[in-house]
Order: C-alpha cells, then structure tokens, then sequence
C-alpha cells in the first residue's frame, strides 16, 4: 500500500520534481558510500599491510595488495613475541568480572533506592548525581596517590575496583528500570512469604534483563578497551599487560614495522568484531538507552 | 558484663530469626547491605581525591614530598604560562570537531531513519570505529598519516601532487586538525547511533501525516526529527566540552605523547604530575578543568530549563524514592 | 615501680639495638661473588629500559648469575618509555621490585627510596661515578656503565660526502652536515626527535662538552646570570642548542621528524642511510650491531672547541639502586645482583661504556677520544645539592632531568622558522631567572 503510494507520488511528478528526488537519492547514496569508505579504509589498509613479509612492506607501495593473502607470519610474531595471548586472557577476566560486579553492585543500590523510603535516600541520591560533575579524569591525580595507600598498584583486584568505581550511569539505567517494574510484583511476593532479599533475587533481579544487557555493552566495551588506568595501576606488564597495554608496548620494540603493528592491532579488533556482528541490535539499543540518561 | 551481653542477645536461633524477619529491621539490613559498597566506592573514588585535589593544588608537591604551601600560585600559573593556557585552548579544535561531528552524526542519522538501501551496512560501517580500541586507533592512524602512507596515496591516487601534499603530522598548522579528524573519525558513528535512536523514538505516523501534507524531506527534519532530538543534541553539544578537554589516546600515540604542539589539557595534566611530578600543580589544573565542566553543565541545566520546555515537561518523572 | 620501668627501657633498647644489628646489611663493598651467600635463597625483580637486550644478554646475564646462586631468581621487567614509567613507579608506592635505574629524582629523596650500598668514599674507591647518586655522604646508586658525551658517525657517509677532517666547531659541523646533504642521499643529522628522551640528551653536552668546567652543571649554572646567552666565545650551551637549531632550520634532519623511529634508526645509521645522531658513547654498540656494516660505525667528539681544547661530558648511565622496602634477604639478592652486573657481566664493556669497575678495560670507540679531556660533573656545593632540581622544576626547562619538550621545540621553530633562536634562549633565560628569584638564589654576575 505505501509502495503503491510513493509509486503514484513518483508518477505523479514532473519531470523537474523526479530529478530533484533523483539527485537528492543519488547525493544520498553518494555521501553515505563516501564516508562509509572514509570509516573503513584506515582499517583495510591495516589488514594489507598486516599480510606483507618484511620486505615486501619495505619495497611495495602501502596500499599495494599483499602478495600472499595467507601470510600470517606477523600475526604469528605479534602473539609470540608481544605476548597477546596472555594479554586477551587479562583482559576477558577483567572484563568479565567489572561487568558482573557493575551490574550487581549498580542493581542492588538501585533497588534500594527505588524501592524503599528511608532517611537517607535523598541524601544519597544527591551524593551520586553530585558526582556526575566530577569529571573521573580530573582526579586521576589523587586517585593514584589513594590506590598507592591502599596498596592497590600493581594488582589486579585493585584495577577491577577502580573499573567497577563510581559507575553512575548504570545506576540511573537500573533506577530508570525499576520505575517500570511494577510493584505489584513485590508486593505479592511478600505476601507469598518472601523477604525483601528474596524479592530482589527471585524476583526483580531476572526481570532487569534488558537494562543489565544495556550495562553490560556500556562497561564492556569501556573497559575492554581501557588503557589510561590499565597502564597506570597495572604497571608490570609482563605480569598483567592488558590488551591495551600490550598493542601499546609494541612502540618500542617493533618501531615502524607497521606491518607487524598492524596485525596486532587487527588481532585486538576481532574480537570487538565478531561481538559487533552478532549483537549489533543490542549495541544500538543499548548505547541508546545509555546514551539518554548519560 | 559478659554474661549480660549473652543475655541482651536473643536467646534461640529461632528468636534472632524472627527479630530478622522483622519488616523494619529486614529493611534496614537490605538498605546497608546493599548500599554499603556503591557508598564506599562513592566516597573512596570520588569524594576523597575530590578533597586531597583541592588540599594538593594548593601546594608545591610531588606525590611523596612536599616543597611547601603556595597558596594560589599554581592557578596564577596555569593562566599565565602559554604551555598550560596553550593547552587548554588546543580543546577548541577538539570542540571545533565535535561539532563537525554532530552534523555529520545528524545528517547520517536523518538520512538513514528513511529507508535505506544497504541502510543496516552504512550503520555499521560508520559505528564500528566507535567500538576499536583507542591505541589501536593510534597505531591505524599513525600509519594512515605518515608521509607517502595511506592518506597521502589515496590523495594521489584522485590526482593529488604528492609532493605539494602537506606533513599531516609535522606541520603544526594542520596537524592538530588531523588528530581530531581520528578523533571525529571514532566518534561520529556513536553519535550517529545514538541520534538513530531519538529518531526511531518519534511516532511513525507523525511522518506518514507529514508526508500525506506534502512535506518535503528538509521540513520533515525540521519540524518533526529536530524537535524530538533537540535534548539528545544539546546534551551531546556540552558533553563535547568534556571530550574536548579530555582527549588523550590519538595525540599519546600518534604524536609521541604529544609532540609538536599537540599536548591537550589532559596529557598536559598527566604530564605535569607523573614526568614533572609536580603534583600540586596538576591537581590545580584539575580543579580548573571541573569548574568548567560544572559550568558547562549548569548551562546545560539552564538551557533544558528556558530553552527546551517541552522536551522535559512531557518526560521528566518524579524520582519516586520509596514505595515501602 | 620506677626501677621496673627504667629496667623495661634498658632491656628494650637493648632489644632494638639487637634488632637492628641482626637487620644490619652486608657491607656491599666486602661481598665477594660465588663466595658470599651461595645459599640464599630470594628473588630479584629488575626494572630496565634495554628492551633491545630483553631477549639476548638479559637472559644470559641471568643464566650465569643464577649458576652461581641457583636459589636466587631474576625477573626483568622492561620497558620502553623507561625515564616516565619508573618516575610513576617510584612514586605509586613500594612494591616494584628489587632494582631499578635512578630516574629523574630530586638527591634528598634518595634515602625515602633507597637503601644506601655505602659511603661516598669507599664506594669512589671500587667504582668510577660513584658519587653521582650520593646523599649525606652515601652513595645510592651503581652506575650500570659511564658515558662519553660525543657524536656517533657513518665514516662511509662522512667519505662519500668528501669530509677528510672531522668537525671541531659548530660551524665546521653544519658545514659537513651540509656537505652530506649535498653530496650523499643520506640524512645528515637524524634526531630522533619523536622518541623523546633522544632530545633531552642534548643537555648532557651543556657541562663539560661545552665548557670543559666540571663544575658547570651543579655549581656554575644554578647561580648564572642568563646562561643561555651568547657569549661569543664560539663555546658554552648557547652553542650546543645551536647546532641543534640550525641543522633544522637548513633542513638537515629527517623530513617527518614527528615519525621517526629509535629501533629502525639504528639499521639505518649502520646501513649507510644516516650521517650522523647527537647520543652518548652508549648508542656506538647498538648501531654497530644494528646490521652488517658495523665497520662503517665511528665515534667523534661534539664540535664545539673551549679555548683552542675539546672536552667531553662524562658521566654514569642510569645508576642501580636498590628499594629499601623489601625483605633483607631480597635486599642481600639485590646487591649480589648488581655487583654481578657490574663485576662480571661485562656489560660496561660490551655496551661501549666508560668502565665503572676501577680495574675494568676501556672498549676500542675511546680511541676517538684521543687527545680529549673528560670532564664528569663535579657535585653540588654543601648546602645545595638541591638547588639545580629546584630551578629545572620551577623553570620548568629540566637540564638533565626529563627536559624533551624544551629540545623538540627548538627542532620545530628551527625548522618551520617560527621562532628565532636568539628569542628561545632569551625566553629559557627568563624562566631561569624567574625561579632563581622565586628560590632566592644569589645570582653571579
């Protein structure tokens, strides 16, 4: 019906309106093609140069095609000598943890605010909206001095704290959630014999679903690809290099070699990659909804 | 006295049980337990360096000695000292591109909230930088601008002289410029994103309407997509402030920590506490850098208040603290 | 009650006094390697900046310390932005390790770091620079090797481009860069500008390279009067910065300074495709290993003459120094550790090192240093030891402490002329003289 009904539309024009709507779509096309390209020829021109041997980088032009599409040798040199294979485990564990602790800690304190009445409540509310204006980086300066007191440098546990942090953006998307949660619910679980702790883990924690998926794509993607606080807390980086820290080591020793470089960095995007593809509509939705209350 | 500490308590199991279950004291018991660690993490990682900042940036320091009390001094110098001023207007070209890339983000977004063949592929294309790591996006960039590298063939290959082609990262008039184009390169797909959202959000037949009307499609963007988003692109104006501000990875890699006039207020501040290790300084300019943002969001705060009545009015909820 | 409580005082002393004798450490100088604690069993944790080395000598200096301590472990934590890293390390507590070089800190801060290896004197006794991290009369730190100050060279590049006599002057310099650029597809004068630290290592030539007076750096500087003049004379820093300056403002260095890279300059020096770079008597081995034409390698003296005489800055590499806040046992570990490194390892030798062992051999490259007085730093004055530190952090300029920005700016307004250099020393020269008035400092005419 609506197809039918632009057709006659198009029909229906003169012959100046179907060129002003054919150059309109053709302008469209055109720019979405052109920056489309602009977004990923950066990339692509990091996939050729990852395939080439030493020498062909040094000889053939950069965006020459690789001569053998199959040479993974830097690929191979990256995650030995760079050590990445450790690195990705560090940082899935880091990833994984911050995550589950952010979406626990962020759900319950929402809970409690959204659901009870208590002196305090306000109070704590304004604490956490007050901090919103704190800018995180603006104390980076004292917060390493406080981590260094609390011997916190230099350990893992202490890095995933600091990551789990002030996270107040997904309180507001639990809080945010709560509020359409009916509190029917609660109540008739109370009522079945349930206590309050019961109500929040039987009942509600199941129902935030989707805000947690929202929390969980805002704080993986942050934390996975963190490097300012991963390079500044986790300092030794044989031990604890994430992937960040480790593509960030390779200035040294692997200088300009951007063929090598180059597979590192493309090693560090799969994964990045392949969770794009197959939760793209969880991302949009997610940074969306992350993105209002922001 | 010990004796009657063990009697104070409930004598059986059964009874602490009960006290337990109490609606009153269970409530009290889910409230500090589950607020206890946000609280702690709160006043650990917020409110405590909030003070020791302003405390610090009042002293000549480093993070282990301290040279003496210098009252207001380092704030006269970061005003007054082109290497710290220069940094802080160095976030004009980074507010400059965020601008760029709201436009692009909306124009991208309007265009794709039509129907759009291979629409689903331009999304992605243009999002997925926004999800690359930023030392990667370094390295990729590093690369991309090198003389006679990537950018410089591409541009020949379109018929560009190579040899009148500028040093996109030597040449100190151009190559701030090219640190916030990687910059506006990561962020506009999210951006884009975020605007495709609002968008979405708008009711259909509000278009369906507008269309039967015989609306074109550059008053369909104005009166009926900007108005939805209007909140959505002011808040991203002033968070751009914040950005602005606080670039760090693109000039870290690329420029070498920030080389050849590059050094944002960000790197300037991390720099001047852990190479220079003048710690009270830095903390100065920290406190300067949150002024700002508490300006740039009062006036957010204003601008929803007199400017975009209806946004707010229509959605704004009572916090609805306490329902037991 | 009163005779109960001096009796507690008098056995608790003697209880700390005990105590602390137990915790007294040996005397460093006094350990003797494969003979003293053979049995200790601890780990040894170094921080280092030779990331080249990570895989090469690091785990042979390893294997052969270990064969004579096989219940001791070394683990080496490299890293390539090693002068910021270690300074962020120092200062985020106590637990990075064993060992470390001494980066940019300030002398009084050494004993809140550091345990001492022992006093000034006895320690000058066994090394060379000894002194060079001392404190209150005790020396924190062993040199890991001693350096010239000069100019490392491709001969081959100097002959093709038709240079017979090597550069004594600033003006004799440019003239051969000049020649090279003429004459040869070489760079002149790689400056490795994007690296950093590379820049900053110009300032080592402002003291005893450019003055020939040792006191320059911690004694004469601190109280001059805008030293950063021309004094036409044809010597002093002036002339140093110089050189710097109008190599990049007649395009004499790399094209895209802001891309260069430290690892490939050394294949590039060894293959012919650099003239020259301004870097220590350390960088002279690594360019020599770098490729095949380790023969085309030379090292010269910078070209700057005092009065008709070349000297050359001379001084300790980064210095071993020990954390205090480690267990005795790891402390004992540690400094066998070091005194392997510096005893036996050779690495002195091999890196191209002035010796820090008094018995230890110079390499061949000092053959360049024929004729040419070294002049290593005379300390600061009693009393002042802090002052020169006080000044580079108020001024902000940072003479052998960190100061990079300050040189790469010089390449950048020389070579897009945006500045003159007359005005950035007159600028460096009130920033001096602005923290020696914020400090009090009594300024000689």
């Amino acid at each position: 019906m609506a197809a039918k009904k632009k057709n006659d539309a198009y029909v229906s024009m003169t012959a100046g309106q179907r060129a002003s709507w054919l150059a309109v779509g053709f302008v469209k096309y055109f720019m979405l093609a052109l920056f489309s390209f602009i977004a990923l020829v950066p990339i692509v021109s990091c996939v050729l140069v990852a395939l080439k041997t030493d020498e062909e980088y040094a000889l053939t032009p950069v965006m020459q095609a690789p001569a053998n599409w199959l040479n993974f040798s830097n690929f191979k040199t990256v995650w030995v000598d760079g050590e990445m294979g450790r690195a990705f485990l560090t940082s899935f564990a880091v990833v994984i943890v911050v995550v589950a602790c952010s979406v626990l800690i962020g759900s319950m304190l929402a809970f409690v605010l959204n659901r009870f009445t208590f002196p305090g409540n306000n109070l704590i509310r304004s604490l956490f909206l007050f901090a919103t204006l704190i800018p995180g980086i603006a104390m980076q300066v004292t917060v390493y001095q406080i981590m260094s007191s609390l011997n916190l440098i230099n350990s893992l546990v202490g890095y995933i704290i600091l990551q789990c942090g002030t996270d107040v953006i997904s309180i507001y998307i639990f809080i945010q959630y709560f509020e359409n949660l009916p509190i029917d619910l609660d109540e008739s679980a109370i009522l079945d014999g349930c206590t309050y702790f019961g109500v929040f883990f039987k009942i509600l924690f199941p129902l935030l679903q989707p805000a947690m998926v929202t929390v969980m794509i805002l704080k993986g993607i942050g934390v996975y690809n963190e490097y300012y606080n991963a390079n500044l807390y986790l300092q030794d980086k044989t031990r604890y290099a994430t992937i960040s820290t480790a593509l960030y080591s390779f200035t040294g020793p692997f200088g300009n070699r951007y063929n090598v470089i180059s597979a590192g960095v493309i090693l560090t995007l799969l994964p990045m990659l392949i969770i794009f593809i197959t939760c793209q509509r969880f991302i949009y939705s997610g940074l969306a909804a992350g993105a209002v209350k922001g | 006295m010990t004796q009657m500490t063990s009697a104070g308590k409930p004598a059986q199991p059964s009874g602490f049980r009960q006290w337990v279950l109490q609606p009153k004291v269970q409530k009290w018991l889910v409230i500090i337990s589950f607020s206890l660690i946000p609280l702690i993490l709160l006043f650990v990682f917020t409110y405590l360096p909030f003070g020791k900042m302003i405390q610090f940036s009042l002293f000549d320091r480093s993070y282990t000695k301290v040279r003496g009390f210098v009252g207001l001094k380092n704030y006269a110098r970061i005003f007054t000292k082109k290497e710290y001023f220069g940094a802080m207007l160095l976030s004009l070209y980074y507010m400059g591109g965020a601008l760029v890339q709201l436009v692009l983000a909306l124009l991208f977004a309007t265009m794709l909230s039509f129907k759009t063949k291979g629409g689903n592929f331009f999304k992605g294309a243009m999002f997925f930088p926004y999800l690359i790591n930023g030392i990667a996006i370094g390295f990729i960039f590093k690369f991309f601008f090198t003389r006679g590298y990537v950018l410089d063939t591409l541009l020949g290959a379109i018929g560009f002289n190579k040899e009148n082609l500028p040093y996109w990262l030597r040449d100190q008039s151009i190559n701030n410029i090219s640190l916030v184009g990687t910059s506006v390169w990561k962020h506009m797909g999210q951006n884009m994103v975020m605007f495709i959202g609002a968008i979405m959000s708008v009711d259909a037949t509000l278009y369906e309407a507008a269309q039967i009307d015989g609306a074109n499609r550059w008053q369909q963007f104005k009166y009926i997509i900007l108005p939805s988003i209007k909140t959505i692109v002011v808040l991203n104006v002033i968070l751009s402030i914040t950005g602005s501000l606080s670039a760090f990875e693109p000039p870290y890699v690329i420029m070498g920590g920030g080389a050849s006039g590059t050094a944002t207020y960000f790197i300037k501040m991390h720099q001047t506490a852990h190479v220079d290790q003048k710690v009270g300084m830095a903390c100065a300019m920290a406190v300067i850098l949150m002024i700002i943002i508490i300006i740039a969001t009062l006036l957010q705060k204003l601008i929803f208040k007199y400017v975009i009545k209806d946004g707010t009015d229509s959605k704004a909820k009572k916090p609805r603290g306490g329902v037991y | 009650m009163k005779k109960f409580l001096s009796l507690f005082i008098v056995l608790s002393l003697c209880a700390v006094l005990c105590a602390s004798a137990l915790a007294e450490l040996p005397a460093y100088k006094d350990l003797k390697l494969g003979e003293d604690y053979t049995d200790l069993t601890a780990s040894v944790k170094v921080l280092n900046h030779r990331t080249d080395l990570k895989d090469t000598k690091i785990p042979q200096y390893i294997a052969e310390f270990t064969a004579m301590y096989p219940n001791i472990t070394v683990e080496y934590d490299v890293m390539t932005d090693y002068a910021e890293e270690s300074l962020t390390r120092l200062s985020g507590g106590s637990n990075w390790g064993s060992i470390m070089g001494i980066p940019a800190i300030d002398k009084d801060e050494l004993p809140t770091y550091f345990i001492p290896f022992g006093t000034e004197e006895e320690m000058l006794e066994i090394y060379n620079f000894a002194d060079q991290w001392a404190w209150d009369g005790l020396s924190y730190g062993v040199p890991s090797t001693g350096n010239a100050q000069g100019i490392v060279y491709n001969k081959k590049v100097f002959a093709d481009a038709g240079i017979t006599e090597l550069p004594k002057t600033p003006d004799e310099f440019l003239a051969a860069l000049q020649a090279i650029k003429d004459n040869t597809d070489a760079i002149p004068l790689y400056t490795n500008y994007a690296a950093g630290w590379t820049m900053g290592a110009w300032d080592a030539y402002i003291g005893g390279s450019a003055t020939g007076d040792a006191t320059y750096c911690n004694q004469v500087l601190p109280h001059a009067k805008d030293p950063f003049s021309d004094n036409g004379k044809g010597y002093g820093p002036y002339y140093v910065y110089k050189i710097l300056y109008d190599a990049a403002a007649n395009h004499l260095i790399e094209d895209d300074y802001t891309t260069t890279d430290w690892e490939g300059c050394k294949g590039m020096i060894n293959q012919g495709q650099i003239g020259c770079m301004v870097l220590g008597s350390w960088a002279f081995s690594q360019m020599v290993e770098a490729g095949p034409n380790g023969d085309d390698i030379g090292y010269m003296s910078f070209p700057i003459t005092v009065e008709g005489k070349q000297y050359a800055s001379a001084g300790a590499d980064y210095s071993y120094a020990i954390n205090k806040d480690i267990s005795e046992d790891e402390q004992i570990a540690a400094m066998l550790y070091v005194k392997y490194l510096t005893e036996q390892s050779g690495f002195a030798y091999s890196e191209g090192g002035i010796p820090i062992d008094k018995n230890g051999e110079y390499p061949a490259l000092y053959a360049a240093f024929d004729g040419i007085e070294f002049v290593p730093d005379a300390p600061a004055l009693p009393g002042e030891e802090t002052l020169l530190s006080d000044l580079n952090s108020d001024s902000e300029l940072r003479f052998n402490n960190g100061g990079d920005a300050k040189v790469q700016e010089i390449i950048e307004h020389g070579f897009n002329g945006t500045k003159s250099f007359d005005d950035i020393m007159a600028d460096w020269n009130a920033r001096w003289s602005d923290a020696q008035d914020y400090i009090g400092v009594e300024v000689n005419e």
